[in-house]
């Protein structure tokens, strides 16, 4: 089915990085009496009502994460974007930051009019320093149109958007550990409640959202909530940016509504334009989430209740098939390796466990797998849930269950290779260091 | 002093010593210059050889602009390293104590920050940083044997630096950019071809050895071409017309005012009849602070009294079942929508 | 690690009783504070490593596991941050194998990286780490060898310490106190947070992430605190320990006295760690209304004085020395200053009082010893050095012995107890040497001892028993360690009993005497004065 509605990629290649280009396509449009003519209850009531879930992963509500926020409790209320984009697979924020910036700060101007906002902070991961250089120059013509600053469109409320650099950590994608990051500290998460809704960045309420999720305001609000609830399923409204990667014909981002069969987003030549080769496997909703056979890849509808109902997570939209040509051992060997290069060092259970864990698996690809490996790995995956403060141990769980049960036989395979499997390691290896 | 003279072993395994503890000697031998061993063998330079760097009107205008960002000034920790980065290449430990003091914090709280990212060297590298990214869907599609090609190509391993100063090669987890993986960055930019003497990440396209090929020889270009790099805005530019963060130093911002929006419109209006007129109820938004009661008459509405909000309930004697009626509240001078309109009705039993 | 910590609520007496079910059973416990201090109240020891009662909550060892109701059914939480909700439901290994699963599971990935090196271990004997595994660890290692930090794999992934070794550093001198054995760390966190929300001057920090975290100053600094040896206490492992005890004692050959520091008005409560005869160790004793955990540096390493320059009684037992010295007294009617040092014990001060009524109308009591007073630094001292200042004055005696520097000439007499009046301001003191008879009551050979007539050696606030009132109203304990350098040294008290001819053979009489004259005390003994101290009753602060 072809479906022609773009909500957040409208403007791809049309270099609407520019405020007049994008001014011309339709920019701007709802900051205006559009926008003011309505109480802040008013556009979260019209937020709940599109269905918007969250775009960065969990899919939570974005009304009603709105709604937590309280009002008037003295505190400055802040907006943070995140835009720490680093789930492997997952590249659609880059994007959409790169072709439309402008988009970026409208959908924001809107939720900063519904929680109060007086700042704005984009928080956007080290290594995008070409978005960082579009966002600041599309920043710098919405002020110099006075869209941004104070009494914007003569109207009483004033807002400002900065954007922060971080400087290369995966886990500040993890809102409360972005907060500390944005706080100048180490981005480790915290311990929740307090929810950052109630008390985030300096103690402040404060509203993290992914970049997706504003993008997609601006449409909401130029057609209705109702249109835009209309485009998905019953649970969730709207398009999602799906990103594609990994053996396909054609890798990118496409934007398509919620629902669509993922072999439909595989194939169709709208989208990724076939996979290349013989399909493998597929990893549905970025690094953590388990992986899928191709069997349950056929069956899969790409939305949060269609992905869940196999086990598995929508996550953040980026799906990576991978072919019959790929060793996916040396795929669950570079998730460990950077899991535990991630992992921020805070939680036993992720600190020394995940660094277990991609020892174990470094071990078998060298060549020095063991027999019972395998079910330590297991082990170990399962004694990461629930001990950690945020889900970063967990996400390797999740990938180290699904690959080793649904790909036993290539790990046993590797494990075969040497033949020393079913002896101990040597105890050479076991000694202590050498202060002993 | 022999051992035995100072403890005898008795029974039970128990020491007995004839000699209290003494005072200790305060002088062991390492000093503490061996504490935060991350790149120890890296030669640091002395303040006084960063000073010009870092003690200049520039650098004093962008951190007086980072700190008008933030609340607290621990905020704009992370720019102000990148900002000592951008001028010196990386970050020698007296450019995080320089950091530390702008931001109000500690030397070891910023440390342990600049150590926390990765991003932030601690070593020089060579002009040109590749960083090639070896996570899940670049290995995939052959992030590793690029690798490999990268390293072949250029006669270093990864970490390694060219004895021309020229190039670092590093592995770099996910650079978000897999729909073009593998991929890499040079120095602060997307890279997967050259096109027209620049860097390009067109869609789709992944690095192939004729493109590192290609990506090199770019570099060994620029190098013959410009005497160095030209200093790249660590923070992307800089953003002119922000008022800063109300409150922060240096911010001339206010803070929000609190009725910039339209109240809520009047929700729950009921209107009941009974012999005395009509009596309204209503539920109204903390916010409002007044409302307007209009009744329709002829077909236009006509405002038949104003209410504070601390009325609980509103009497139209003059009223009668199947009258309309309607509520307006308004928050200072802006006045909300107006409420559904609501039929009197008699009260049931 | 954010900005903003919750400080642990603790439960107080005051607390209000909820009831929650633990493993099926219903218990009253303290509703206002965590569930880690509620189980413990009613029992129920919870294993943990990064939580600290008067540190802010952490929440990163995971070690404190427990399972509670939540909308969804029963979950994992941890106990130091859940706080206690009336009828909550809790489930400990007892009953859930989840939660023993759950904190075997942490125990394990806590000595992936941890030496098991205890037998050379100082902490051995108080680690947390060593109790956790006993209570709540697995007995069979999985540890192989591709699977330690010592993996020899891939060399870009070795860890690697100055010294090229695989693990942390050893034996980093990271202050002139304290050494850091980097491969012991559990990074708890706890010293961070010590230094950072307790001395509020965040000297240590972890650097780098993941498992190379290791803990450290900023290169080319020091730790260097006034409190920086309460790292060593808050440090779960033997990662940071003093320099004072290091390769001195093994903890349990230890016996440990409660007793109170005598070298601050605060009155820190402290443990007296001894064993034949000899002070190891002072370590803080916690008392959440006086010095909570904390003791700092000054009187932690006290000790290391205890034994130096005693003054021992030489030939004649010191009851003879002192029977001669009030014979001295009563054969003469001059008037006579006794001044009371500041680690005087209210015993002390009554026995001078006693002094007072045995020579009546010729004995003027001065408190002091010529020390100036800091300030309070809000951690565990009050910067006043006459420790037990509120003791004396409940007895009467709020003179300074500055005033008796001016009014030197007026007395025939002087008795210094415990007070170096020449040691702390030889130019004040300087007046006293008019004074014809000087009689020093000194544990120490002092500049006081020296300018004295008279030297009676007496025991040390370690070695006796007593009691002491704190600058904020509390009644102390102090209990004598056997540690007494000599059979011939008497507790002050009972050399004053001597000399005023009313001897007394232990504090507790003394007490009973005490409480009869000064009715503040009247309810009192010496037993019924808990360890924790008795706040007294209309006392100003």
């Amino acid at each position: 089915m072809a479906d022609t509605v773009k909500v957040c990629t409208g403007n791809f290649g049309k270099r609407a990085q520019s405020i007049h280009t994008y001014r011309k396509l339709g920019g701007y449009s709802t900051v205006s009496s559009k926008l003011f003519d309505l109480s802040q209850f008013e556009v979260i009531d019209a937020v709940m009502r599109s269905g918007l879930r969250g775009r960065g992963g969990a899919g939570f509500p974005t009304g009603m994460k709105w709604s937590f926020v309280p009002r008037n409790t003295g505190k400055p209320v802040y907006i943070v974007v995140n835009a720490d984009e680093g789930e492997p697979g997952t590249f659609k924020d880059h994007f959409l930051m790169k072709e439309d910036p402008h988009r970026l700060i409208e959908g924001l101007i809107i939720a900063a009019w519904a929680l109060g906002a007086r700042s704005a902070y984009i928080y956007v991961r080290g290594e995008f320093l070409p978005c960082i250089e579009t966002l600041n120059k599309a920043i710098s013509e919405a002020y110099g149109e006075k869209l941004l600053g104070e009494n914007i469109g003569g109207t009483r409320f004033s807002f400002d958007i900065f954007v922060h650099r971080g400087a290369g950590a995966y886990i500040c994608g993890e809102e409360t550990a972005l907060i500390n990051s944005l706080e100048g500290s180490k981005g480790q998460p915290r311990l929740k409640p307090p929810f950052p809704a109630v008390s985030g960045a300096w103690a402040s309420p404060t509203c993290v959202n992914n970049v997706e999720t504003i993008m997609a305001l601006p449409w909401i609000f130029e057609n209705s909530p109702e249109a835009y609830a209309a485009l998905g399923t019953p649970k969730a409204g709207g398009t999602k940016v799906f990103c594609v990667s990994g053996d396909v014909k054609k890798p990118g981002v496409y934007e398509a509504r919620l629902g669509i069969p993922m072999m439909e987003m595989l194939e169709s030549s709208e989208f990724a334009g076939g996979i290349d080769g013989d399909l493998k496997g597929v990893i549905p909703g970025g690094s953590s989430t388990p992986v899928l056979l191709p069997e349950e890849a056929a069956k899969a509808t790409l939305d949060y209740e269609g992905l869940a109902a196999l086990k598995t997570m929508f996550g953040s939209g980026a799906i990576t098939p991978f072919n019959t040509t790929r060793d996916v051992v040396q795929i669950l060997n570079t998730l460990g390796n950077f899991y535990s290069h991630e992992s921020c060092g805070q939680c036993t259970p992720c600190r020394e466990g995940v660094g277990y864990a991609k020892r174990v698996l470094n071990a078998i690809v060298n060549g020095n797998g063991r027999d019972g490996d395998l079910e330590l790995l297991l082990s170990l995956a399962d004694q990461y849930n629930g001990t950690t403060i945020c889900p970063l141990a967990p996400a390797l769980g999740m990938p180290v269950t699904a690959f080793i049960t649904k790909y036993r036989r290539d790990f046993e395979e590797y494990i075969a290779k040497n033949p020393q499997r079913s002896s101990p390691r040597l105890n050479s290896n076991i000694r202590p260091g050498a202060f002993w | 002093m022999s051992a035995e003279k100072n403890l005898h072993i008795i029974a039970n395994n128990r020491l007995r010593f004839t000699e209290g503890p003494k005072p200790y000697a305060g002088d062991l031998p390492a000093p503490a210059e061996q504490v935060g061993h991350l790149h120890e063998s890296q030669k640091q330079p002395s303040w006084n050889e960063l000073a010009p760097l870092l003690e200049n009107e520039q650098v004093k205008l962008r951190v007086a602009d980072l700190l008008s960002r933030y609340p607290d000034p621990q905020g704009a920790l992370l720019e102000v390293l990148w900002i000592a980065q951008e001028v010196i290449g990386w970050v020698p430990r007296e450019a995080i104590r320089w950091a530390a003091s702008v931001c109000s914090c500690s030397p070891a709280h910023a440390l342990g920050v600049a150590t926390f990212y990765t991003m932030y060297k601690h070593a020089p590298t060579g002009r040109f940083l590749l960083q090639f990214c070896r996570n899940m869907c670049c290995s995939i599609r052959g992030a590793s044997d690029i690798i490999r090609y990268a390293e072949n190509a250029l006669g270093i391993k990864t970490n390694g630096t060219t004895p021309d100063g020229l190039f670092t090669l590093i592995q770099v987890e996910c650079l978000g950019a897999c729909g073009n993986g593998p991929v890499m960055l040079v120095n602060d930019d997307f890279a997967t071809d050259v096109e027209s003497g620049e860097l390009t990440l067109k869609k789709g396209a992944a690095l192939t050895p004729d493109r590192v090929d290609r990506i090199i020889a770019w570099c060994r270009d620029r190098a013959s071409q410009m005497k160095e790099e030209p200093v790249r805005d660590a923070l992307g530019g800089k953003l002119s017309g922000h008022l800063g963060h109300p409150g922060a130093p240096g911010a001339s911002a206010r803070a929000q005012v609190l009725d910039y929006a339209p109240p809520p419109p009047v929700l729950g209006v009921s209107a009941q009849a009974s012999a005395d007129g009509v009596t309204l109820t209503w539920k109204a938004a903390p916010e409002i602070t007044a409302l307007a009661v209009e009744r329709l008459e002829d077909s236009s509405w006509k405002q038949i009294g104003t209410l504070s909000p601390k009325d609980k309930e509103f009497k139209d004697a003059s009223g009668k079942a199947g009258m309309d009626y309607r509520m307006t509240a308004s928050s200072g001078d802006r006045a909300a929508k107006p409420s559904a309109a609501v039929k009197a009705t008699e009260k049931a039993g | 690690m954010s900005n903003y910590y919750n400080m642990p609520a603790l439960p107080t007496e005051k607390s209000p009783k909820v009831p929650i079910t633990v493993d099926d059973r219903e218990v009253m416990v303290p509703g206002d504070t965590n569930l880690l201090e509620a189980l413990q109240t009613v029992g129920i020891e919870t294993p943990h490593i990064c939580y600290h009662p008067y540190l802010p909550v952490s929440g990163n060892c995971r070690q404190c596991m427990v399972e509670v109701d939540n909308p969804r059914g029963m979950g994992l939480a941890i106990a130091c941050y859940t706080p206690v909700r009336p009828g909550m439901k809790v489930a400990t290994p007892v009953t859930s194998p989840r939660v023993k699963n759950a904190r075997k599971a942490v125990s394990e990935f806590m000595l992936v990286n941890h030496p098991l090196d205890c037998p050379i271990c100082d902490k051995a004997g108080e680690c947390s780490l060593q109790e956790n595994y006993i209570t709540s660890g697995q007995n069979e290692s999985r540890l192989s060898g591709a699977a330690g930090k010592q993996y020899h794999g891939t060399p870009e992934n070795e860890f690697k310490d100055t010294k090229g070794q695989v693990r942390g550093g050893k034996r980093l001198n990271i202050g002139p106190r304290v050494i850091l054995d980097e491969e012991r760390c559990v990074q708890c966190d706890r010293c961070v947070r010590f230094m950072r929300h307790v001395a509020h001057d965040e000297q240590l920090q972890l650097v780098s992430r993941g498992d190379h975290t290791t803990i450290a100053t900023f290169p080319g600094e020091k730790l260097d605190h006034p409190y920086d040896l309460c790292v060593t206490d808050v440090c779960p492992v033997g990662a940071l320990t003093g320099k004072h005890f290091r390769f001195e004692q093994r903890v349990w050959m230890l016996s440990r006295t409660p007793s109170i520091s005598m070298d601050d008005s605060l009155g820190a409560n402290i443990w007296i760690d001894h064993n034949n005869g000899f002070v190891w160790r002072l370590m803080p004793r916690c008392n959440p209304e006086v010095n909570r955990s904390w003791l700092s540096n000054d009187s932690r390493l006290a000790y290391l004085q205890f034994r130096e320059n005693r003054l021992l009684n030489t030939d004649k037992g010191i009851s003879e020395s002192a029977s001669a010295v009030s014979k001295m007294l009563s054969s003469s009617a001059g008037k006579i200053a006794a001044v009371l040092g500041g680690s005087c014990t209210l015993e002390d001060a009554f026995a001078v009082k006693e002094l007072q009524n045995a020579f009546p109308n010729r004995v003027e009591v001065f408190v002091g010893s010529l020390d100036t007073a800091g300030t309070p630094d809000g951690i565990a001292k009050s910067g006043d050095p006459v420790a037990n200042r509120k003791g004396f004055a409940l007895l009467g005696f709020e003179i300074s012995a500055e005033e008796l520097c001016k009014r030197a000439g007026e007395f025939e007499t002087l008795v210094t107890v415990h007070a170096d009046l020449w040691g702390a301001n030889a130019s004040l003191a300087a007046a006293l040497s008019a004074i014809p008879n000087r009689i020093a009551l000194s544990a120490f050979e002092n500049a006081t001892t020296q300018a004295s007539t008279v030297r009676l050696g007496v025991n040390h606030w370690s070695e006796v028993s007593g009691t002491m009132v704190n600058c904020n109203g509390f009644l102390q304990k102090l209990n004598a360690a056997p540690v007494s350098p000599s059979e011939n040294l008497m507790p002050a008290f009972r050399v004053l009993g001597i000399l005023s001819g009313k001897p007394v053979s232990s504090a507790s009489e003394a007490f009973l005497k005490l409480r009869e004259q000064v009715p503040v005390f009247a309810e009192f003994t010496h037993e019924s004065v808990r360890s924790a101290g008795v706040k007294l009753n209309g006392v100003s602060v």
